[in-house]
């Protein structure tokens, strides 16, 4: 399994990595938006991208709306992981393509669910 | 319409509490201080526009400000440098923003963050309406919610 962890904060990507590695995931990183996009371009194929949504260049539901725009990515899961919880934004993402929605602060555990979920989680964090 | 509204001071403690809780539980929980801190050395601050309009800043001293960048980015203090700490404090900033927003009047959109080593002087026309003095190993941690000047506008407080 693969992960693509999309976030300008090097903060949050090294936290999202150290738990998807624990669950048995690979994992590769973009700033934004954009920089993702030219990953997957350039021939990435994550199993899922995890996608913050206030981020310089291109924001995540740009990133997303790219994504779903084009055919080739169709077997990308996407999961927003973002501070912004107003419902019409988790609604607008997920009217845009993205499959889940994860709202900041998130604990380990509350990704396992959402891997689950999304029949992506190939194990438990262990304790 | 902008609504110039406050959070509730405990609804701000407990988001700070909860961000603290999930990203630097590290045995130290984050604690009411006696009285309020002058010992600035660090600010991260970001900015909400929209149906509310408020800057929230979290500002901190040298030894909090480095030990929220080693503990969120699992480092050693001794090797977390000034952008690693920019970085988690922007972050930190982020999401603390992200949930006080959430509990104001919608529909409204965050900055990016904005991190100084010093103050960051919100603009003239925001006032402080909310402050939390708290401690983090025993070292200062300050939260305030700068808001507009209030006008004719509407005014509320969430409780």
């Amino acid at each position: 399994m693969h992960a693509l962890i999309i976030d300008d904060s090097r903060t949050m990507r090294a936290i999202i990595a150290r738990i998807v590695k624990e669950l048995g995931f690979e994992t590769s990183e973009a700033e934004n938006g954009q920089e993702a996009l030219d990953l997957l371009e350039d021939g990435l194929v994550p199993d899922i991208c995890l996608i913050d949504w206030n981020m310089p260049l291109m924001d995540g539901y740009t990133f997303v709306t790219r994504v779903r725009q084009d055919p080739k990515w169709r077997n990308v899961t996407l999961m927003m992981v973002t501070t912004e919880s107003e419902h019409s934004q988790i609604v607008r993402a997920l009217a845009a393509g993205a499959h889940e929605y994860l709202i900041k602060p998130f604990t380990p555990d509350s990704i396992v669910e959402k891997l689950e979920l999304l029949g992506l989680a190939a194990q438990e964090i262990p304790a | 319409m902008t609504v110039v509204a406050e959070p509730a001071l405990g609804d701000l403690h407990t988001v700070v509490e909860e961000v603290w809780s999930t990203f630097l539980a590290d045995g130290n929980p984050i604690l009411p201080a006696d009285g309020p801190s002058e010992d600035v050395h660090w600010t991260a601050a970001i900015t909400v526009t929209g149906a509310w309009e408020a800057q929230i800043s979290v500002v901190l001293s040298e030894a909090a400000a480095t030990g929220v960048g080693a503990t969120m980015l699992a480092i050693d203090e001794a090797t977390c440098s000034t952008a690693d700490v920019r970085d988690a404090l922007g972050e930190l900033v982020n999401i603390v923003g992200g949930n006080v927003k959430s509990l104001m009047p919608g529909p409204s959109v965050l900055s990016l963050p904005l991190v100084g080593h010093g103050d960051i002087a919100p603009t003239s026309d925001l006032q402080p309406v909310r402050r939390l003095d708290l401690l983090w190993r025993g070292e200062p941690v300050v939260v305030v919610v700068h808001v507009p000047v209030q006008d004719s506008s509407t005014t509320a407080t969430t409780t």
